[in-house]
């Protein structure tokens, strides 16, 4: 009796057990995984919000049936009365050519099943003016080569309506042509062409220069901040690993600048650095550390140097708590024995202290190195990644890419960019620390 | 180390806070300066204080509605990933499942991912669900940042509660998870709220997301908030530094009540025990 309950017991465990796991795993695949593999795709189109004709993924030729519709209904009408205002045979013939020419082509794209519904559909939809928000609907996939026949057919219609427009002599039907030929050529418009262009945004970046700049600041920016925080939280940690008075109000102070949001230290230190009333930038032009008060913020070299000093006041206390941390497991029996057998103080960090304490600074490195090389609020509220993008990082640059030019294609590329060098960092940090990292975690 | 500091190591701790806290000092001084002075002198103290700035600062945008936003995000985001990353954490640790490492290490990686590569198409999918400028339209992104958090600081505590627990509730006849709820549950509160406290942190803080989706004035949050103080022509620094005091006030408190739940938190990812 006893023995079948512990069976079923064991049984339901584990099912409880993936039930537990399988909702996080759905959110971060939905919330983490699906958005990375989405920038990936997205960064092989040219793939623009504010630009109408672009503003959706086509793998293959599309028709935004909405506008085309509208147009369509409109094309009858003015193509008849431009017949009964013809001034001689050649005009009426050549308006006779194109009505043939658009019932043709009309006639071959509701001749599939599905866009003839749909065009049914908006039809309704524009009759009552409700705007067609379903982009399933709105937009149809049409054969690429008979989009690019209709296409050139309208367009060279458009033209040729033009010309007449421009030789006529009498106003009104001059412009009558002439309005009939712009609806021909925004009908065109209507027709949209695969904007699937592969690796060419990639390509594009390889050869900017801005992008490479980006780069550049973003490395040199981790490689100089972290490099201080290391060394700054190491000895502040050494210094504070023993019993005193006030350990309290340290960590409290310590703590506090790596609490509050970046955004307001970055506000706070764009105040203490600010060219008239920042104090910072007063002393240090008091004391002739830099050569005007101005220095801090209007020069590639200047914003450089605030943005690095900020960030190693708001991350330093972070990195000496992780390490004073990592000193606090190092047993003190070593340094007893190691003192009896005559190692004076550096001995003992350097054969002590230093490989007990590696894998904590390696995560410590890990964790800061990622935040570094990911780095946004800090300089753009700070520089903006000015003056003249010399504090622009990747980061910066994908942002404004992104969300200042709409450009969606363009700046996935650099988001992917991103990712990718995260990827590398992590992957050598991981093969560094080995499998230290789960230990504690799994059975 | 068990060394006793002298007077040199308090001086060198006095003057450490200093340099640590000395921004703080010099925008609380300024926060309380008549706004002429700010401009006119580098004064450390002023001879007539005054609250005109923080006046301004409450008047000019709408602080209190950050706040109130920033708290709602906040808090809704904890709570939810909270619950899940509870689950999860439970499972890696104690339950009998396969892939253990597998997961673990997909949460690691996810934590590890750029928020700039996760926002365009998280931009369209709010867009599209029409969470635009609404609280739900930032706890989606921010979970990205907070469940992997979660999960990570959570198995530290799990693993550490003893097993023997478990083990007796299994003989009494406990189910499975009935010996989640009522055993490892209570023993895990406080590492629960700990890790609370830094998903509740790192949400406050997050600045990328809330400044793209959240773009409507009365749905920002207080970065966001903050670093649209300054405006193309002039800087009114009076304000900011009044803004800066009352945002972080309640950080400050947060920080003396749990520093020490903050700093084992912090600490439990990346030390072994």
């Amino acid at each position: 009796m006893k023995n079948k309950k512990r069976r079923g017991f064991q049984l339901s465990e584990k099912q409880l057990g993936y039930a537990m796991v399988i909702p996080s795993l759905v959110l971060v695949i939905v919330v983490v995984l699906w958005p990375v593999a989405q920038s990936f795709y997205n960064s092989l189109f040219d793939y623009r919000l504010n630009d109408p004709s672009r503003s959706q993924l086509m793998l293959s030729a599309t028709i935004d049936l909405e506008r085309y519709v509208d147009n369509h209904f409109y094309i009858g009408g003015q193509l008849d009365s431009l017949l009964e205002s013809a001034e001689n045979e050649g005009e009426a013939e050549a308006v006779k050519e194109i009505q043939q020419d658009i019932e043709n082509y009309h006639s071959e794209l509701i001749s599939d099943e599905e866009i003839r519904e749909k065009v049914e559909e908006i039809d309704d939809l524009l009759a009552s003016f409700t705007p067609v928000r379903d982009s399933d609907l709105k937009y149809s996939k049409v054969d690429n080569a008979f989009a690019e026949e209709y296409q050139n057919v309208l367009e060279s219609h458009a033209a040729a309506l033009a010309e007449i427009a421009a030789s006529s002599n009498d106003d009104p039907s001059g412009q009558q042509f002439q309005q009939s030929s712009d609806l021909l050529a925004s009908t065109a418009s209507n027709i949209l062409n695969s904007n699937f262009i592969g690796l060419d945004n990639y390509g594009k970046y390889m050869k900017d220069q801005r992008m490479w700049k980006a780069m550049g600041n973003t490395v040199f920016f981790t490689v100089i901040s972290v490099a201080f925080e290391l060394a700054l939280g190491l000895a502040i940690a050494l210094l504070i690993n023993r019993a005193f008075k006030g350990r309290g109000i340290i960590r409290a102070s310590v703590l506090i600048p790596w609490a509050i949001p970046t955004a307001v230290a970055a506000m706070m230190w764009g105040f203490l650095y600010d060219g008239q009333s920042g104090i910072i930038a007063h002393y240090l032009e008091t004391l002739n550390l830099i050569p005007g008060s101005s220095w801090l913020l209007t020069t590639s070299n200047g914003g450089m140097f605030s943005i690095i000093l900020a960030d190693v006041w708001k991350t330093t206390p972070y990195m000496a708590l992780l390490l004073l941390a990592g000193l606090q497991t190092i047993p003190q029996s070593l340094y007893e024995a190691s003192s009896v057998d005559g190692a004076n103080k550096f001995q003992q960090f350097w054969s002590i202290t230093l490989p007990l304490l590696k894998s904590s600074v390696l995560v410590a490195l890990l964790f800061r190195t990622l935040d570094a090389f990911r780095v946004f609020d800090l300089i753009y509220v700070l520089t903006g990644g000015g003056p003249a993008n010399a504090t622009e990082s990747i980061s910066v640059y994908a942002y404004k890419t992104l969300f200042a030019q709409q450009n969606f294609g363009e700046g996935s590329v650099l988001s992917v960019i991103v990712f990718i060098s995260v990827a590398i960092i992590s992957l050598i940090y991981v093969k560094l620390i080995g499998s230290d990292l789960f230990d504690g975690r799994t059975k | 180390m068990n060394k006793r500091g002298g007077i040199g190591f308090y001086l060198f701790l006095i003057i450490f806070v200093f340099l640590v806290m000395f921004p703080f000092i010099w925008v609380f001084l300024t926060s309380i300066k008549p706004p002429r002075e700010i401009f006119s002198s580098f004064s450390w103290f002023t001879s007539n204080p005054s609250l005109d700035s923080y006046e301004a600062a409450l008047t000019n945008r709408p602080l209190v509605r950050y706040m109130i936003n920033s708290f709602a995000v906040s808090a809704l985001t904890t709570i939810l990933s909270l619950v899940f990353a509870s689950f999860t954490a439970y499972a890696v640790t104690r339950l009998p499942i396969k892939g253990k490492g597998l997961i673990l290490g997909l949460v690691l990686a996810a934590s590890m991912f750029p928020q700039i590569a996760i926002i365009s198409p998280m931009f369209n999918l709010v867009t599209d669900l029409g969470l635009r400028n609404s609280y739900m339209g930032l706890v989606i992104p921010y979970i990205t940042i907070s469940l992997p958090l979660a999960i990570w600081i959570l198995a530290t505590f799990f693993k550490k509660i003893p097993y023997e627990l478990e083990e007796s509730a299994k003989l009494d006849g406990a189910s499975p998870f009935q010996t989640f709820r009522k055993i490892i549950l209570p023993l895990a509160a406080p590492g629960i709220f700990t890790t609370g406290i830094l998903v509740f942190i790192a949400a406050w803080n997050e600045y990328l997301f809330a400044l793209t989706i959240n773009s409507d004035d009365a749905w920002r949050t207080v970065p966001v908030g903050i670093s649209m103080y300054q405006s193309q022509y002039s800087i009114p620094w009076g304000d900011i530094s009044a803004a800066t005091v009352i945002v972080t006030i309640p950080i400050v408190i947060l920080v003396l009540f749990f520093q020490k739940r903050i700093v084992s938190g912090l600490t439990s990812g990346s030390v072994k025990e």
